[in-house]
């Protein structure tokens, strides 16, 4: 556990001290991976597929805030359908459009837990959102979340029936049908709908469950949360019939579970068994206060200072210092040729060991001459 | 102090907006900027579900009886709005109070900082 701390502690050091170098390069991951993804499932527009177009844009991103890479992301997307539909860039350009007016509205400082959800669902691990979302956001992130799962299934729909929805020359007879099929296909998705719901509930439940003043409430917060999205999905099921994979759900609430432990002991690491309970005033207010101590350790502040092997030195003149007689090294002679060299610590140190001589004299202790010091007397 | 630096050029900005505002008015104005919003998305919403039926709208747009279907549009639009409203009013209440319980630690510090301060001057004064 202690070395976990300490893992913890240099990497909060390491982002404390590098902090204008790796939010750029975590922006620029986070956006690469989205476009990424976006090329892969809807990569229509050849042009935009590119390596070094992906990397211009994420390299972009990484100056700008993190909206830009969503606002960036949206507009990759409706190139795409472009080049695959007219029909299909208008149902998505309306659906996103009626997202960033609850989005931005209520949840604008979530972006990335929008951009992570379609990356978790990629990885197969989409039900770490409504654990993690709860645990550390505010309950507003169902919107999010929610604009996330949709934004996955649309664009699944499509890369799974892009063939339908391409573009015919006999395309004005089909146009208004290609609509209806892929509004259809977005209002059916039974799956889809108990995914939010169940993500919604479930981001709720960890949120006022984690905020409760009990011990160890995040743990509490974290496995009901996992239980009741599994409940949730599994009714969905039931009563919709949709196609969720039950293994699947409980591999991958287990994960979440993990992943959830690894957030809890970056962000929320507490002792209860030294939890003190305290009362205070100020002008306005009385504070009854619970305050349970974090674990954390001091890293220890070690400097190395490299230390150079013994040179050996050009043998001063004959009859140079008691030291040279007794045949031994004397340091402050090896000071001083440093000094000449004209490094600044030395100086120093040199400067000290002068003080120190001259103490030495006042007090009439055996003192070693230097040589300088000896052709002066 | 670099605390009371910290929140003035970050969140302290919006706290000191919001803490401008009466709570009724604040709630007020968010409101009516949501219910604004609902009512675009709403329209686009009915013109997606017209462009959605257009043959079938076409062909029985005289046989539709409009006034039991503006009544109907009129119903969904104000529950629709309802629960925007609802939704809105319960958040920026969450964020009004936190903005103030910001504020009020803001201020505390402050005053904090101001009673080192005449504590340093009149040291001061005193060893002069």
């Amino acid at each position: 556990m202690a070395s976990l701390l300490i893992i913890r502690e240099k990497l909060r050091n390491f982002y404390s001290r590098f902090e204008n170098y790796v939010r750029p390069a975590l922006k620029f991951l986070l956006a690469f991976i989205t476009f990424t993804l976006i090329n892969r499932g809807v990569g229509y527009a050849r042009i935009l597929t590119k390596l070094p177009v992906v990397l211009i844009m994420a390299l972009l991103c990484s100056f700008f805030p993190t909206n830009f890479i969503l606002i960036l992301g949206v507009l990759v997307i409706l190139l795409h359908l472009y080049a695959l539909s007219l029909e299909t860039v208008l149902v998505a350009a309306v659906i996103f459009f009626l997202m960033f007016l609850v989005y931005f509205r209520f949840s604008p400082k979530d972006t990335v837990l929008l951009l992570f959800t379609p990356i978790c669902f990629a990885l197969k691990i989409p039900y770490v959102i409504p654990i993690c979302a709860g645990l550390i956001c505010t309950p507003a992130s169902v919107i999010a979340a929610g604009c996330g799962v949709v934004t996955w299934h649309m664009l699944r729909y499509i890369s799974l029936n892009s063939a339908a929805l391409t573009t015919q020359e006999d395309e004005a007879i089909f146009a208004l049908e290609k609509l209806k099929i892929l509004i259809d296909a977005l209002m059916g998705n039974r799956e889809m709908q108990v995914l939010v719901a169940a993500f919604a509930v479930a981001i709720l439940f960890v949120y006022i469950i984690r905020r409760l003043p009990v011990d160890h409430c995040w743990t509490i917060a974290m496995i009901t949360g996992t239980l009741i999205d599994i409940v949730v999905i599994l009714v969905g099921d039931l009563r919709f019939e949709t196609r969720i994979s039950i293994v699947g759900l409980i591999v991958g609430s287990i994960v979440a579970l993990l992943v959830a432990m690894v957030l809890k002991f970056f962000v929320f690491n507490v002792d209860y068994t030294r939890t003190e309970k305290v009362q205070f005033e100020d002008d306005e207010y009385y504070y009854y206060v619970k305050a349970v101590p974090k674990n954390t350790v001091s890293l220890a502040d070690r400097k190395v200072k490299k230390i150079k092997g013994r040179e050996k030195l050009p043998s001063p003149p004959a009859g140079h210092g008691r030291r040279e007689e007794e045949g031994t090294d004397a340091p402050e002679y090896r000071v001083r040729r440093s000094v000449s060299q004209g490094d600044d610590r030395i100086k120093n140190m040199v400067s000290t060991s002068k003080a120190a001589v001259q103490k030495s004299n006042k007090s009439r202790t055996r003192r070693i001459n230097l040589p300088e010091e000896e052709d002066k007397t | 102090m670099t605390r009371l630096a910290a929140f003035e050029t970050g969140e302290g900005r919006k706290s000191m907006a919001i803490g401008s505002y009466f709570r009724s008015d604040y709630i007020a104005r968010e409101v009516i900027k949501s219910i604004i919003y609902v009512t675009m998305a709403y329209g686009i919403v009915i013109v997606g579900y017209v462009a959605y039926d257009f043959e079938e709208f076409m062909a029985n747009i005289y046989n539709i009886d409009l006034l039991q279907l503006g009544k109907t549009l009129l119903y969904r639009y104000l529950a629709v709005v309802g629960i925007y409203a609802l939704v809105t009013y319960i958040i920026y209440s969450f964020r009004y109070r936190k903005a103030r319980k910001n504020l009020r630690i803001y201020y505390n510090n402050l005053r904090r900082l101001n009673s080192m301060y005449k504590k340093e001057a009149s040291s001061q004064s005193e060893d002069s």
